[in-house]
């Protein structure tokens, strides 16, 4: 699947507001917009479909302003990452409640919680610029330019959470025991 | 640990997480609930028809249909054939190559 067959569905939406091309793009980038919110939520499943479905929501509305510089899975982790720090931000109200009863609440719940418990124990030990970057680079294999621009800090920065975040984890994974 | 190896596990790590995520009605729903805007598919067909007359009275103002037409009849039928046939194999060729990523049978 290639970037000019994105760019093609972009410009149908842009232009002609076709629901159908944008559909197309929606089930291409579905699943990793999903996991990105699924890991950072720490599995969430509910929180994170509300997340994606904001976040392609906003990129239907602004997709006119999408300029084709960085591929659109980039601009599209951009306003993710936008949507997640909105909605961080408008949670911090309510955090009167325990979060680690919310947190196991969640985890309990939902569908991928047994096989995500390791990552998200691993996660937990970062910050939320570190979560953000290791989970990028790591598992949703985007460069570190793309990172800085998703992030919207300069490249260093970018780097710099990379490289913090790899550093709490390894020493975290050598004390779990977990080995190549 | 060297910074080598922590890459090779935590890439190990973050590839044994991660999974794909089936779409279980999630596009529809998205669909659903995308804001209605104006059909603007007419704008296609209304170039389209512009264009195409624009072409077919400037072509016959100047006299180029009546002359292309007219030198037609002189042309042999088969370079006019094979004329007729090179536009669609030259055409799905470079689409193919341009293309050849999302075709690749490897």
């Amino acid at each position: 699947m290639s970037n000019a067959e994105d760019i093609r569905w972009v410009t149908q939406v842009a232009l002609l507001g076709d629901k159908k091309a944008f559909d197309k793009l929606t089930c291409k980038y579905q699943s990793s917009i999903r996991r990105f919110f699924l890991n950072l939520t720490m599995g969430d499943s509910q929180l994170s479909d509300d997340l994606a479905q904001e976040t392609f929501i906003k990129a239907y509305l602004n997709i006119s302003t999408f300029k084709g510089i960085s591929g659109f899975s980039t601009w599209l982790y951009r306003i993710a990452y936008n949507v997640f720090y909105d909605s961080t931000r408008a949670r911090k109200h309510y955090d009167d409640i325990d979060n680690d009863i919310i947190d196991y609440q969640h985890q309990t719940f939902n569908e991928f919680s047994s096989e995500k418990m390791d990552i998200h124990k691993a996660l937990k030990i970062l910050r939320k610029e570190e979560q953000t970057a290791v989970l990028l680079f790591y598992m949703e294999d985007k460069t570190h330019k793309d990172i800085a621009r998703i992030m919207n800090c300069p490249l260093g920065t970018a780097k710099t959470y990379i490289l913090k975040g790899k550093e709490k984890l390894s020493v975290y994974l050598k004390q779990a025991g977990y080995e190549n | 640990m060297k910074t080598n190896e922590t890459d090779i596990i935590l890439k190990k790590f973050f590839s044994d997480q991660k999974q794909e995520i089936t779409d279980n009605g999630f596009s529809r729903r998205v669909a659903q609930r995308l804001p209605e805007q104006k059909d603007r598919t007419w704008i296609v067909w209304a170039f389209a028809i512009v264009g195409m007359t624009i072409s077919l009275l400037l072509g016959i103002s100047s006299g180029l249909l009546q002359n292309l037409m007219a030198n037609m009849i002189h042309i042999p039928i088969n370079y006019l054939i094979s004329g007729v046939f090179c536009f669609p194999l030259v055409g799905t060729a470079c689409y193919y190559f341009f293309q050849r990523k999302q075709y690749s049978l490897i």
